[in-house]
């Protein structure tokens, strides 16, 4: 086969070819200039039979050295059909060299796993990311943790030598596994968290711990730090959402329209009834679209409830601008864009309870609930 | 067209266009289709619009805007619009939103559209004119 190197040579030198070099070709000086416009006929014919390009031009180019090879022995008149049989030839010897080497390619697969060049730079990184999250547990902790998980020693074992519970030797370690995730994800990212609250918003989602969540405002924080966002991700995803909640991040139109379908899915579970359901929907249309609109970035979290009775919640959070005067936005026929300033008055008539904060330059976040009517 | 495939379909039928939306738009596929139609009424010299929303599950604030501002559109060029097929409850959330359709005509389903806009097309024109405005 040829390189573009040499295909280059021969696409430029053809026309230019009067008393060339080239072995066993007559000074003719019609012969060459023949041989190069048959390149437009030779290109289609061999494209048309090969996708690939490269592989395409290199037949191209194979087949006009054979013609100008053979060019002073073909009689006049000739040299187009020699040069179309030609490239046939060439073209069907490819195929059938490809075949060839496709039959025998498992004998030459060799067994031995090859590292890649990269594996041993990233098995580096990582024992040097997973050590340097171990200094960050207490003596304790490390020793525990080790004990468990290296030693394979038991819970209970573990617990009379600590002198306490199997329960509590359990949940201290779920709680180390859980700082543990944390702190190898910012070895991992060379990361110094940039707030106080990184870590402990950090800790409370890689626990997967509802409350402290809430204590530590996990959610607004993760939509304001871009790098406990990125870190969030990995610890999120090792956690499956439960049956009954769902978040849905939005940025764009089409997230409305998702956000809303999840709503609806999410109630349906309730048995709400089919008006309530569009109410329901329509209600994260507005809210959804307000985030859009205003804030180009937030998360709308939908969750079912049964305290003090079966219902449904929805938090929507942005990291917007705020809402100035919040009396102004909840009143009917407010609208800062060329809408019916019905979005959240509107979405407030349609559920039972609804809430809204607000802080200039922070975020909004709106929280409302519908309740299932009994019967 | 660059809406891509299946989410709403203009048929023209006679001197109607039928705009049936199939699934849920979001923002700005229903501006698109906003578009598509007034630019479809021009090239079609349509005179009426039947709007068919029966499968949407939906119509908040800007769906309810976006249909109204089409048929004000609409109005403008030519062709009058009625919307067909808003399901029992995407009419009552509007109500609850405080929504409506304005001045626009609705009607119970296309039957009942094709029947509205028959009636008000087979008016003949006092002088044979065109009885509709057109810039």
């Amino acid at each position: 086969m040829f390189t573009a190197n040499t295909a280059r040579v021969i696409g430029r030198s053809v026309p230019v070819m009067e008393g060339a070099e080239l072995d066993g070709a007559r000074p003719d000086s019609d012969a060459a200039p023949d041989v190069a416009s048959l390149l437009p006929m030779l290109r289609r014919i061999v494209f048309s039979r090969v996708g690939n390009e490269a592989a395409a031009e290199d037949l191209v180019q194979e087949t006009l050295v054979k013609v100008l090879a053979a060019a002073n022995r073909i009689e006049p008149g000739m040299l187009e059909p020699y040069a179309i049989t030609t490239a046939r030839h060439v073209i069907a010897s490819m195929w059938r060299s490809q075949d060839t080497q496709r039959r025998n390619q498992h004998r030459v697969v060799g067994m031995d796993h090859v590292d890649a060049p990269d594996e041993r730079l990233l098995k580096e990184e990582e024992r040097a990311a997973v050590s340097a999250a171990l200094e960050h547990l207490s003596e304790r902790e490390q020793q525990t943790l080790l004990a468990h998980e290296v030693s394979g020693q038991d819970m209970r074992s573990l617990a009379t030598e600590l002198n306490t519970t199997a329960g509590a030797v359990a949940a201290q370690l779920n709680r180390t596994r859980a700082r543990m995730r944390v702190e190898y994800l910012l070895a991992l990212h060379d990361a110094e968290p940039p707030t106080d609250r990184c870590r402990p918003v950090l800790y409370a989602i890689s626990g997967g711990d509802r409350r402290r969540q809430r204590e530590v405002d996990a959610a607004r924080h993760v939509l304001e730090c871009e790098l406990c966002a990125k870190l969030s991700e990995p610890l999120l995803e090792r956690r499956p959402e439960g049956e009954n909640e769902i978040t849905i991040r939005i940025q764009h139109d089409a997230d409305v329209v998702r956000a809303r379908k999840s709503a609806r899915e999410l109630a349906t579970r309730l048995d709400f009834s089919r008006t309530d359901l569009t109410l329901i929907a329509t209600a994260v249309s507005e809210i959804a679209r307000n985030i859009v609109r205003f804030a180009a970035k937030g998360q709308v979290y939908i969750e079912l409830v049964d305290q003090p009775r079966p219902g449904i919640r929805i938090v929507a959070r942005d990291s917007g601008p705020g809402i100035p005067d919040i009396d102004q936005a909840l009143a009917d026929g407010y609208s800062t864009y060329n809408g019916l300033g019905l979005g959240l008055p509107g979405a407030r008539r349609l559920m039972d309870e609804f809430t809204l904060t607000s802080e200039i330059n922070v975020g909004t976040t709106v929280t409302m609930t519908k309740w299932r009517t009994e019967g | 067209m660059d809406e891509g495939p299946g989410l709403v379909s203009i048929l023209r039928q006679g001197d109607n266009l039928i705009a049936s939306i199939h699934t849920a738009l979001d923002d700005s596929e229903m501006v698109r289709f906003q578009r598509n139609l007034i630019e479809q009424i021009g090239r079609d010299r349509a005179r009426g619009v039947i709007i068919d929303v029966a499968a949407l599950d939906v119509l908040d604030s800007f769906g309810a805007r976006t249909l109204r501002t089409l048929a004000e559109m609409a109005r403008l060029r030519g062709a009058e619009t009625v919307i067909v097929g808003i399901q029992p409850d995407v009419a009552f959330s509007m109500v609850a939103l405080g929504l409506g359709t304005g001045t626009v005509h609705t009607a119970l389903d296309l039957e009942e559209g094709l029947a509205y806009l028959g009636g008000t097309h087979s008016l003949p024109a006092p002088d044979g004119t065109e009885p509709h405005f057109r810039p």
